[in-house]
């Protein structure tokens, strides 16, 4: 212990995990937190109850988040505007469909190739999963062995996630749940009726 | 009159996107060493910020024109094959082959999914901006990187390859232009809003395929607007104004 520490009144657990947060650029899990604190489970959910009492967002300028399997310190987003001008950067540009499409197949399908997640979309995806990969939201999570070349598997980030405002993958709704059962009859009557539909006058081959 | 360098007419011409702002010129060199991505770069938007700043009368104006049509036409033809599904030597002939119907709405069924998932991680995305967390970054402790050399191999692969051409085997012979087409359209539209599957109903696949072009370029010069009310439903073409 420094003298520092020494002079000064005994921090409580709430504070220690203040302090450890504050510091993180990243979510802290449970046992991160309680082997940096030195706080049992137990007091440390009693401390993180009462950081949520004190950063809840109507209260401060600083909110606590339970994200990416973890807790992080952010700023409110309702001082955005402040911190972006004190920053002097713009909010990184919206992403854009081809994107979400990407993100949507690592979530929901992955870890899986850039191959497969072009043939999910139906055109070359490799610039886009570049471009995520840079921002930090797609990483390559292993390697398929039994493809030809062990193509790379590419996975969603703790970044992602926490973009997101989730703490686990599990928390996003099933795929299936975001379709209609309307829509996909509607696509499948459709297709049922062009391929019913009689030959094309042209004649050439399909 | 001054004489400009050859090729360099467009040297004064600079433009305003939301990933690049700066000479034109500079936006190529960039796209070619690949520190910009193609497919990030709105082409529609780069033609109009030119037609904006397009000056006919100018002594060099047929010069600057052809110019830029030409390194447009490039920077299309660059960014079609971008998107283009990637070539695998060993599955192109497989690929030629048609889907079954029973495929086909698999594969699209899953595509359905992806894009309302992809629409739900939008809004996720949106509702949760504006979070910036502290600013300390541990920085990387040496010695951590660790090299693949399966990887590294594969990346090299991929860096030496040969970009190989599309297949247009199944292309038959062109027996019609996109201006016989666009005549064709405007005639349709003539009578109001159309679908495009009405228009090219008879069509065999070829047509179809010019006929879409033709109605892109028409909606590009403003003589008709697109509309798909939902995802795989009609497409219909209204007449502008």
């Amino acid at each position: 212990m420094s003298e520092q520490e020494r002079k000064l009144p005994s921090p409580r657990p709430a504070h220690l995990v203040e302090a450890v947060l504050l510091v993180s650029a990243s979510p802290l899990g449970s046992s991160d937190l309680c082997s940096a604190t030195g706080l049992s489970e137990s007091e440390l959910k009693r401390a993180l109850a009462c950081l949520r009492e004190r950063y809840a967002p109507e209260a401060s300028g600083i909110v606590l988040r339970d994200v990416a399997g973890g807790y992080l310190l952010s700023t409110n987003p309702a001082c955005s505007g402040a911190v972006e001008r004190f920053r002097r950067e713009a909010r990184a540009a919206p992403l854009s469909s081809a994107a979400h499409e990407v993100l949507a197949c690592a979530l929901y399908l992955g870890p899986l190739t850039r191959a497969a997640v072009s043939r999910v979309r139906g055109v070359n995806s490799d610039a886009v999963v570049r471009s995520l990969i840079e921002r930090g939201l797609l990483v390559e999570v292993g390697t398929d062995r039994e493809a030809p070349g062990s193509p790379a598997l590419l996975g969603v980030t703790d970044e992602f996630l926490a973009a997101t405002g989730v703490s686990s993958p599990d928390d996003f709704p099933p795929v299936d749940a975001l379709v209609t059962q309307e829509e996909l009859s509607r696509v499948r009557e459709r297709l049922a009726s062009s391929t019913t539909a009689p030959p094309e006058s042209g004649g050439e081959p399909s | 009159m001054t004489l400009e360098p050859p090729g360099r007419s467009l040297s004064d011409f600079t433009v305003e996107l939301d990933v690049y702002s700066g000479p034109y010129e500079w936006l190529l060199a960039l796209i070619l060493k690949d520190e910009l991505e193609i497919f990030e770069i709105p082409l529609r938007e780069l033609v109009e910020s030119y037609l904006f700043a397009r000056r006919p009368d100018a002594a060099n104006g047929l010069e600057r024109d052809t110019d830029f049509a030409g390194s447009a036409a490039a920077l299309v033809l660059l960014k079609s094959r971008t998107l283009s599904p990637a070539i695998d030597a060993d599955t192109e002939g497989i690929e030629d082959e048609p889907l079954s119907p029973e495929e086909l709405a698999e594969r699209l069924t899953e595509y359905l999914k992806i894009r309302r998932a992809a629409e739900h991680l939008r809004n996720r995305f949106a509702s949760n901006a504006g979070h910036y967390a502290s600013g300390h970054t541990i920085p990387p402790r040496p010695g951590s990187l660790s090299i693949e050399p399966d990887r590294v191999s594969l990346a090299a692969r991929q860096v030496f390859s040969r970009v190989l051409e599309p297949p247009v085997r199944h292309l038959g012979p062109i027996t019609v232009t996109l201006q016989e087409l666009a005549g064709v359209i405007r005639t349709a539209l003539a009578a109001g809003p159309i679908s495009f599957e009405r228009i090219t109903s008879d069509m065999d696949r070829m047509n179809r395929a010019v006929a879409f072009a033709a109605a892109l370029s028409l909606a590009q010069e403003g003589s008709l607007t697109l509309a798909q009310i939902e995802p795989l439903g009609p497409l219909i073409l209204e007449p502008s104004g």
